[in-house]
């Protein structure tokens, strides 16, 4: 055989076959039409089997085509099909090696804190949130990561001064001087309207003339967050 | 093929023509290679929900007719092998031309499709998915470079019918190259 095999390799080694590399093209065309298609039916109909059998099925389809019909490995000497299998196996055995260390995030012993948190901030990124906020560190985090609600940003932040129900009684107010405002006192409303609130929460109270311990808190909220929190404050006024 | 080649690319203990041989050698490393960057690719990935948003981002229309671009490239590449294994060297050397055409098509899209990501914020330092997207895309497209350069230096020798059997070579390469980006289609495109 390996003189037979000498020989058509001499004249090359088309000769023992005729491919029709049109039809072969083709179907590579018709197969990656599928494969485009496929995967907007998956997503569509929600069934992630179909996404995975045409995208990836599909790609090892046309894969071994091309390989086999294009480049002639179906009829190339057997070694060079043994040369390209045992590179392959080696790739297999390094991933099947360290897959359980790269896809789990914790084992009995040890946990992957850096990727654990990585894909807490990028799940908030996705829902909504920009990446630059959801990366912000410090304890601001978590209330930006799980979703916006006035209540609990005025909760989690603005109350350690302001109290939670808005008398300026805060934990933290206690020592401040001036006192942190009291929502619920009528006087305090007189001559406060909802534009002066916002500017105070974006921009700080120096900005109207007050004390610099009311921080300007613009960086945390969208334009209409503002409006939001401004609104809450808002709640605690005293019907006349 | 008529005209007189050293020795050294005739003498086959495997029964491979030397180039041929050595062509499927550096195939052999390549696999590695691609197969390792897209490996740690896919295992990060199954690892990470959140990438999915991040994959979202990528030009699926864009990707799909790049993928058309090189699979034609590769068919134009074994037409140009035919014609070579029947002595037609200009011909060989027309069709080796349309593959280049193709390399250079698809250079032109990406040039394109990474403009676009680049401007809307999408670097490669943005997260991690885009870390891989540009490492695997590019290293994929400095193969495409290369491969488009040296199939320039076969085609000038084919059409005055020197070396034709470099033209089967050079098109292994190249069709390793449109089988690589068969995977990267899916992985980096449709996997959202
Ligand atoms: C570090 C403590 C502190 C925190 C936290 C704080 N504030 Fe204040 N805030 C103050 C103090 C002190 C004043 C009084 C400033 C003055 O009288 O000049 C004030 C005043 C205000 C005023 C009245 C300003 C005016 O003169 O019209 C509003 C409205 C207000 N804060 C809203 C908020 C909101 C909303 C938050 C949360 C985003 C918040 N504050 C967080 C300390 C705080």
């Amino acid at each position: 055989m390996s003189e037979n095999n000498e020989q058509r390799d001499e004249h090359g080694h088309d000769d023992g076959h005729h491919v029709n590399y049109f039809k072969i093209y083709l179907i590579l065309l018709v197969l990656f039409g599928i494969s485009v298609i496929g995967p907007e039916v998956g997503a569509v109909t929600g069934l992630r089997w179909i996404t995975l059998i045409t995208a990836f099925g599909i790609a090892f389809v046309k894969a071994r085509l091309v390989v086999n019909n294009f480049m002639h490995l179906a009829w190339e000497q057997r070694i060079a099909k043994w040369l390209l299998a045992s590179s392959l196996i080696l790739l297999l055995l390094f991933v099947a090696g360290v897959a359980p260390d790269v896809m789990n995030h914790e084992g009995n012993n040890w946990e992957n804190v850096a990727a654990k948190q990585a894909v807490e901030r990028g799940l908030a990124a996705a829902s909504g949130y920009s990446e630059e906020e959801a990366e912000s560190e410090g304890p601001l985090e978590g209330v930006i990561a799980s979703g916006f609600s006035a209540q609990n940003s005025f909760g989690q932040i603005c109350a350690t001064c302001h109290g939670v129900g808005g008398e300026g009684d805060g934990a933290a107010g206690a020592a401040l001087d001036p006192a942190p405002a009291s929502f619920i006192d009528p006087v305090f409303w007189q001559g406060r309207d909802r534009d002066r609130i916002i500017t105070v929460i974006r921009d700080g109270a120096a900005a109207v003339g007050g004390s610099a311990l009311m921080a300007p808190w613009g960086a945390l909220y969208t334009d209409d967050q503002l409006e939001q929190m401004a609104d809450y404050v808002m709640s605690f006024r005293p019907n006349q | 093929m008529a005209h007189a080649r050293p020795i050294a690319t005739t003498r086959s203990a495997t029964g491979i023509p030397t180039p041929r041989l050595a062509i499927w050698w550096i195939l052999a490393s390549e696999v590695v290679i691609f197969g390792g960057l897209l490996g740690a690719y896919l295992m990060h990935r199954i690892g990470h929900p959140e990438w999915a948003e991040a994959a979202s981002h990528t030009q699926t229309w864009i990707g799909a007719v790049n993928t058309f671009v090189l699979l034609t490239s590769s068919f134009t590449a074994v037409l140009a092998h035919q014609a070579a294994e029947k002595g037609k060297g200009k011909e060989a050397a027309k069709l080796l031309a349309f593959t280049i055409l193709g390399a250079l098509t698809f250079l032109m899209i990406k040039s394109y499709e990474w403009t676009i990501e680049i401007m809307a914020g999408y670097t490669i330092t943005a997260n991690t998915f885009w870390s891989f997207y540009y490492t695997a895309a590019g290293l994929h497209a400095l193969h495409v470079i290369a491969g488009a350069i040296i199939m320039g230096f076969i085609a000038v020798d084919a059409y005055r019918g020197r070396e034709l059997h470099r033209v089967e070579i050079i098109g292994i390469y190249w069709h390793f190259v449109d089988v690589v980006w068969i995977f990267l289609f899916p992985l980096l495109y449709i996997a959202k």
